[in-house]
């Protein structure tokens, strides 16, 4: 029983880790094909994608979505949090579940339905539409993760916050932001990290600025390259270490 | 520094639960008054009124003499040391202490001087760095209190302070609260369901009960000479004996019909109201007393409880010649 | 004003932002969809009205039909074996690997989770492929002589969703088993349950909402994705998004492509009421 547990979890890091190292590995390939024999090892791939202007301006664009829409999420999301937590508004069941209900949508169809009200509006398709969008699937995890964060000791401690004189805008920036820091900081990586990756709203409401997803979609029109591998190995590389810093300087330090 | 609460018909209900109902009571500047009861009686409806956490549907509040409609916690001159202490954790002690200073926009280093000589003031020098997570449970509370105090309230609304430490503690928590008090002379009302908390600091106990104030008046009044049933019993163990047209199960006693109430350790072997041979039922030893469940022969079914001195030595069926020394008589 | 009015402005205040940008961007949005749903084509122009062609053609041309019963087939088959595979790993995490190393080992099981979700999809091609990992690896060891067809099939797009939600199942039954006291498998046993009882009564019960709640956020995931079927599905068969996408980008017909995401939304909606009782959405 034990042995097998050993052999299964082998076998379950072989099969998730695979692909990986395949991506990575044929990434360095001298040659035209990201598939074996290995032909030796080389960089002129990092070189290609690197010198990429369009490739880089879409890291870019990605980026500034990635955080711009995660920003406003948070903000909205915290709010209308940090007031349902505390008052009890009459519907504050429905209106929790109005915040909530994109998170129970596929993101196709919230893409369809905000390119349907642009092109009816007339309004023309940019990064910025985009970031409509990441902000729409982002708004309901940011508000649920702040929400589930709210705890009754939160709560008297802006009641004695209250008491001893704080305006609401004070009882929010002095007290409630700082003791939520640890899931607000968790909500915003977590946005940052869906908005960074996310393609199909991306693709559907940009047109000439387009994401690094939807940049590298269109590479892959033209079929196996060690160039994707290339990107998609840097990708990695820039998510993992974002990850490691989060962990050693955000969340270690919330213990 | 100190002012004076006026409760005037105060009723206040959630929905169909009312929670208090036409509550009046009249604190004066510079007393400590102790809201006593069991857990839902609304002693703590009561204090978040007060405090403004709350407005009441029916009735005024006025304190300094000043009507509190409409003034949220934050414009009233009173300050709350809150149960669970409510400490900002991701403050300093300082900073916990000098939040309220601050938010009356006073400068950094003028905080910290009056924090620190308050955190002295509470018994806690020397600490002012430290955060909450680091003190021990009496230490937190001490930070509440100095919390609420900093500002220079004129009322302090203490809701079971001492709830969450452990009996010792809490027994000499009680002695510093009331020393403090006296030190700063603001008006404290304290929420409790400890009688003998209670008994230990209030100039005044205030005994609530569904709602409504079933008695109040200083400790040895309210223990001593209960005006109801209900706090008779929740000051201390007592004997309610009925009495119908002025007889009594163990014979003829003054009044006409009601409960006759005497304290435990009223009862002895001499006294102005006598209960004649009663048979010792068991008894246990208490170290400051002996107490004893004992059945007055003239009424076999009445089982008294009685506190007889610590050297006295009984065996279980023995009979003593009982009397009471005090006791009080309501009529029904 | 009473203070208690008071609050509640304020609160409304601070609601009234997210509020305003969900009913904007995804309220309004959704019934634009829904109308258009109900237009049909002319020619390349659109006309609006109410028309429930655009459903019935769903349910009676076969090939738009083909694309929900594959979708739905595919996402189910995804889900069980996601489920079945991702199960028995977390709870060797959880059980058998020593506590100080279970946080590494939770992250080696997702680190694919951090390349970009396009190129993950793209990378089983480079496994899968005629040419890929595996055929020259068959290959080599002369198990086979030709190349296998894995690659553009609906094995290949099973295998890069399970892939993908193994991962996700992982995380999420991990962190329910993890939460469950070591006393309850304790007292089962001592009250004389075997192994087998032990797991059967207790410990898959107690980590049933969990389950439950992994499963339906997959089935959400799945039905909805169009990257995984385009990439490794090839054209052999089209799934709902595929369809949704040619309908809007090859023909313009957004009425068309409407309907079937309405029709999509429902077939989550109807999942959702199946598994409701469990979820636990506010707890992911």
């Amino acid at each position: 029983m034990r042995i097998l547990s050993w052999v299964y979890l082998c076998l379950a890091y072989a099969f998730v880790l695979l692909p990986v190292v395949v991506l990575v590995v044929f990434s360095f390939q001298d040659g035209r094909l990201p598939v074996p024999p290995f032909q030796g090892f080389s960089l002129q791939w990092y070189e290609k994608i690197l010198s990429d202007t369009g490739l880089m301006t879409a890291l870019w664009h990605s980026a500034l979505v990635a955080f711009v829409s995660s920003a406003v999420a948070l903000v909205l999301g915290f709010l209308a949090a940090h007031a349902l937590a505390r008052v009890r508004l009459p519907g504050s069941v429905v209106l929790r579940g109005v915040l909530i209900a994109p998170m129970t949508v596929s993101y196709l169809i919230i893409a369809l339905g905000l390119l349907t009200l642009f092109n009816q509006t007339g309004i023309k398709l940019s990064l910025w539409t985009a970031g409509i969008g990441h902000v729409v699937i982002n708004l309901p995890l940011c508000f649920a993760m702040a929400y589930a964060a709210m705890g009754d000791h939160q709560k008297t401690a802006e009641r004695a916050a209250r008491d001893l004189g704080a305006s609401e805008a004070q009882v929010l920036w002095l007290i409630s932001a700082p003791m939520l820091a640890p899931a607000l900081a968790a909500a915003f990586f977590l946005s940052v990290t869906f908005s960074w990756d996310e393609f199909i709203i991306a693709f559907l409401l940009t047109r000439f600025d387009v994401t690094l997803p939807v940049e590298i979609w269109s590479m892959l029109r033209s079929g196996l390259s060690p160039a994707t591998n290339a990107v998609g190995s840097l990708v990695f590389l820039v998510s993992i270490t974002a990850v490691v810093m989060a962990e050693v300087f955000v969340f270690r330090r919330a213990k | 520094m100190t002012a004076s609460v006026s409760i005037q018909s105060v009723t206040q209900s959630y929905g169909a639960a009312i929670a208090l109902n036409d509550v009046s009571l009249d604190i004066a500047a510079g007393e400590f008054v102790v809201l006593l009861g069991p857990s839902g009686c609304g002693k703590t409806t009561l204090l978040n009124l007060i405090g403004g956490f709350a407005e009441p549907v029916a009735g005024r509040i006025l304190i300094g003499g000043r009507d509190m409609a409409g003034v949220g916690p934050a414009q009233r001159p009173t300050t709350t040391v809150f149960q669970d202490y409510a400490l900002f954790p991701h403050m300093t002690l300082a900073q916990n202490v000098g939040f309220g200073l601050r938010m009356r926009g006073m400068g950094r280093d003028q905080r910290r001087a009056k924090a620190e000589e308050i955190l002295d003031l509470v018994g806690l020098p020397a600490k002012s760095d430290r955060r909450p997570h680091e003190l021990s449970g009496g230490q937190r509370q001490r930070v509440a209190l100095a919390r609420a105090l900093a500002v220079a309230p004129d009322v302090l609304l203490l809701d079971e302070p001492l709830g969450a430490l452990d009996l010792k503690l809490r027994r000499a928590m009680q002695d510093e609260l009331k020393a403090i008090q006296r030190r700063v002379g603001t008006t404290f009302v304290h929420v409790t369901h400890d009688q003998e908390e209670a008994m230990a600091i209030a100039d005044r106990i205030v005994v609530m009960n569904a709602g409504k104030i079933a008695d109040l008046g200083p400790p040895r009044e309210v223990y001593l000479h209960p005006k109801s049933l209900f706090s008779a019993a929740f000051m201390g163990e007592i004997n309610q004996i009925p009495v119908q047209n002025g007889q009594s199960p163990f014979g003829p006693v003054i009044g006409t019909t009601g409960t006759l109430l005497i304290r435990p350790e009223a009862i002895g072997l001499s006294g102005t109201l006598p209960l004649g041979p009663c048979r010792i039922i068991d008894a246990a030893f208490f170290g400051t007393h002996l107490r004893a469940h004992v059945a007055p022969l003239a009424a076999p079914d009445l089982c008294l409880t009685v506190h007889l001195p610590p050297t006295s030595t009984v065996t279980d069926g023995e009979v003593l010649t009982l009397a009471a020394t005090d006791f009080v008589f309501l009529e029904a | 004003m009473s203070l208690a009015s008071k609050e509640r402005t304020l609160a409304r205040g601070l609601v009234a932002p997210a509020l305003l940008w969900t009913l904007a961007f995804f309220v309004v949005p959704f019934l634009a969809m829904l109308a258009l749903s109900f237009a049909h084509m002319e020619g390349r122009k659109i006309v609006q009205g109410f028309d429930p062609g655009n459903y019935l053609r769903a349910f009676t041309d076969w090939s738009q039909l083909k694309a929900l019963i594959n979708s739905v087939e595919i996402t189910l088959t995804v889900t069980v074996i996601s489920v079945v595979l991702a199960w028995p790993l977390a709870a060797i995490i959880a059980w058998r690997v020593p506590q100080r190393f279970q946080r590494l080992a939770l992250l080696l099981a997702v680190l694919p989770f951090w390349t970009s979700y396009v190129v993950r999809s793209y990378s089983w091609l480079l496994v899968l492929g005629k040419n890929g990992v595996i055929n020259q690896a068959l290959m080599g060891l002369g198990v086979v002589a030709e190349p296998l067809a894995l690659a553009s099939s609906r094995t290949a797009t099973v295998i890069g969703f399970v892939h993908f939600f193994v991962m996700l199942l992982t995380l999420t039954i991990y962190a329910n088993l993890v939460q469950l006291s070591p006393n309850y498998a304790r007292a089962a046993q001592d009250l004389g349950a075997g192994r087998f009882a032990t797991f059967a009564h207790v410990i898959l019960p107690l980590t049933l909402p969990g389950v439950i709640t992994g499963a339906f956020v997959t089935f959400v995931l799945c039905i909805g994705d169009y990257i995984t079927p385009q990439i490794l599905g090839g054209n052999t068969e089209l799934t709902l998004p595929q369809l949704i996408m040619l309908q809007m980008g090859r023909s313009g017909n957004f009425p068309m492509a409407s309907a079937l995401s309405v029709i999509l939304m429902a077939v989550v909606s109807l999942a959702y009421a199946g598994c409701s009782r469990w979820l636990r959405l506010d707890r992911i």
